[in-house]
């Protein structure tokens, strides 16, 4: 740490959280293996101690695909099953707290969005993520609203699992079972081959759940909060944010789309201590300490 | 107060297991449907697991559980040579004799259950048996009805690894004819709708089928959308089979 200009900068810093990056291949490791000894055990196989729920069991999404059918019928829509209650109610928990934090730290979905994204990066370097256009852009964000309304009235109205014939992440952990669904792959195809392009396409614009998550962003607990007097406003935050926040505009990050990824932060990218930091109050303790 | 990425991990682990761990110790955790089907309320058979109720998810070991037919019994009834037969689920029939002229699935083990057991049963439509099943059916003392029926019903075993052992010269008399199996006529297979014990009034209305000509069946107002036919006929006391059957004919009306 050196003070330059006033100011204390960290001269060696991490780029990047790899605390979440070992969360985030934990996660996947884990749904992998427990699909996989879904399928086993459905043979009559499986590997012993380790739970062989199915996808739809283990899929806080599925919560609230069934929450209507079991208010007005007290039933759950078909595949889903008690647990998915009870990974929603957590997944609400933790964004009343801080966010979308399952978005960003623990759904195999973004991770895997995230690690094709190292590719386009490597190849499109400053212009990887920056490809739509920003009046586009701001536009296509909403259209994930969109699809959580028709998710929610097509499950309501036919009383089953509509979703799963087009979910990339239901595809992704059936790729070697039967019950993979055709338009489920599409959509997955499709969502690996932008990640080239731009950073979490899927969350970006058509992810029904991280459509309902974000909105704690509005209200959350502790949120991403920039503190003016010792921003050196350079701008990393917004560069490094994949979720392109204009972090380096805001003193309080209250966008719809952040999934508490922390990367924009002090221990992150942000090279002045303190800074950016995921928080309960504008007042940074570099402030208050003023 | 400030959040850093150590502690935001280790709440975000500790609130996912934790929460799993809160919610199973409350017995709210659990990631598979209970495989205990419905009981007969009334009768001789009051309190006995009603094999109308099985589901395509059950496996053979669900159903030996719950009727006390071994899995190994079930398994040579139907066909079914490969892997642990205790592990095989209902629904797989429909992929194991998608080839055969006749449906051979969910219901076929219902039937096969209350036959065996002598439970009682709807006849009212036509529920087709592989020779396999209708030979260990017929050691059961059969009434003459039930006889009739399943002579009726049986069709050869098509499917691969099948173990018939019924001899070739009975084969042909067993096997149904157009009359008394009119489904040969309008074959179903597992590509196109079918109407079963899961399909809900929505998807019904989604397929296409008139809500007036789904009221005029089940005789009386459209229920909730998700409801499936047979949680309706059941809560009702209808015959599922009878109004599944009429609700299939308008399916395929639509499909024409
Ligand atoms: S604002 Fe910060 S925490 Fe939110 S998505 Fe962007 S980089 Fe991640």
């Amino acid at each position: 740490m050196v003070t330059l200009f006033g100011k204390r900068i960290r001269i060696f810093r991490p780029r990047s959280i790899w605390l979440r990056k070992v969360v985030q291949a934990f996660f996947f490791v884990l749904v992998l293996a427990i699909t996989i000894n879904h399928t086993l055990a459905e043979s009559g196989g499986g590997i012993p101690l380790l739970s062989s729920a199915s996808v739809h069991a283990i899929c806080p999404f599925g919560g609230v695909e069934t929450l209507y059918q079991f208010l007005t019928v007290g039933t759950l829509v078909q595949k889903v099953h008690q647990s998915a209650f009870t990974l929603m109610a957590i997944g609400f928990a933790l964004a009343i707290l801080v966010g979308p934090a399952f978005c960003g730290w623990a759904c195999p979905l973004g991770t895997v969005q995230e690690w094709v994204s190292e590719i386009g990066r490597k190849i499109f370097r400053r212009r990887f993520n920056h490809f739509v256009p920003e009046k586009l852009d701001n536009v296509l964000r909403y259209l994930r609203y969109g699809v959580l309304a028709w998710v929610l009235y097509m499950t309501a109205t036919t009383g089953t699992l509509f979703f799963d014939a087009y979910d990339p992440y239901s595809a992704m952990f059936h790729l070697w079972s039967s019950e993979v669904a055709i338009g489920g792959l599409v959509v997955l195809g499709i969502t690996l081959l932008l990640s080239l392009f731009v950073e979490r396409p899927w969350c970006k614009y058509a992810c029904p759940y991280g459509a309902l998550l974000g909105l704690s962003n509005l209200f959350r607990i502790f949120g991403i909060h920039r503190n003016e007097s010792t921003c050196k406003a350079d701008g990393a935050c917004s560069i490094m944010c994949p979720m392109n926040i204009k972090v380096d505009t805001k003193t309080v990050v209250r966008d719809h789309q952040c999934i508490s990824c922390m990367e924009c932060t002090s221990e992150a990218i942000c090279p002045v201590a303190k800074t950016v930091m995921l928080s309960t109050s504008r007042k940074t303790p570099a402030t208050s300490a003023k | 107060m400030n959040i850093t990425s150590k502690t935001l991990a280790a709440l975000v682990i500790v609130m996912i297991f934790g929460g799993i761990m809160v919610s199973s110790a409350l017995g709210l955790w659990q990631t598979t449907t209970t495989k205990e089907p419905a009981k007969f309320t009334e009768g001789e058979f009051a309190g006995q697991a009603n094999p109308a109720d099985i589901r395509g998810s059950y496996t053979f070991g669900d159903i030996e559980k719950n009727f006390g037919i071994s899995g190994m019994l079930l398994a040579k009834a139907f066909g079914v040579s490969e892997g642990e037969p205790d592990a095989f689920q209902v629904k797989g029939l429909e992929e194991l004799y998608a080839s055969s002229e006749f449906e051979i699935g969910t219901n076929s083990v219902r039937l096969f259950v209350a036959f065996y057991n002598g439970q009682p049963y709807d006849l009212s439509t036509d529920i087709y048996m592989p020779e396999s099943a209708a030979e260990l059916l017929l050691e059961r003392n059969l009434d003459p009805e039930r006889l009739a029926y399943l002579q009726a019903h049986t069709v050869p075993n098509l499917a691969a690894g099948s173990e018939s052992a019924l001899p070739p010269a009975t084969a042909p008399e067993a096997t149904p004819t157009p009359q008394t199996a009119p489904a040969a006529e309008t074959p179903v297979t597992a590509s196109t709708n079918m109407v079963k014990g899961k399909t809900t009034f929505g998807e019904l209305l989604s397929w296409g089928v008139p809500q007036a000509a789904i009221e005029q069946i089940i005789g009386g107002p459209l229920p909730e959308p998700s409801i499936t036919a047979k949680d309706y006929c059941t809560a009702k006391g209808l015959s599922f089979e009878t109004i599944k059957t009429q609700l299939q004919a308008e399916v395929d009306k639509v499909k024409k």
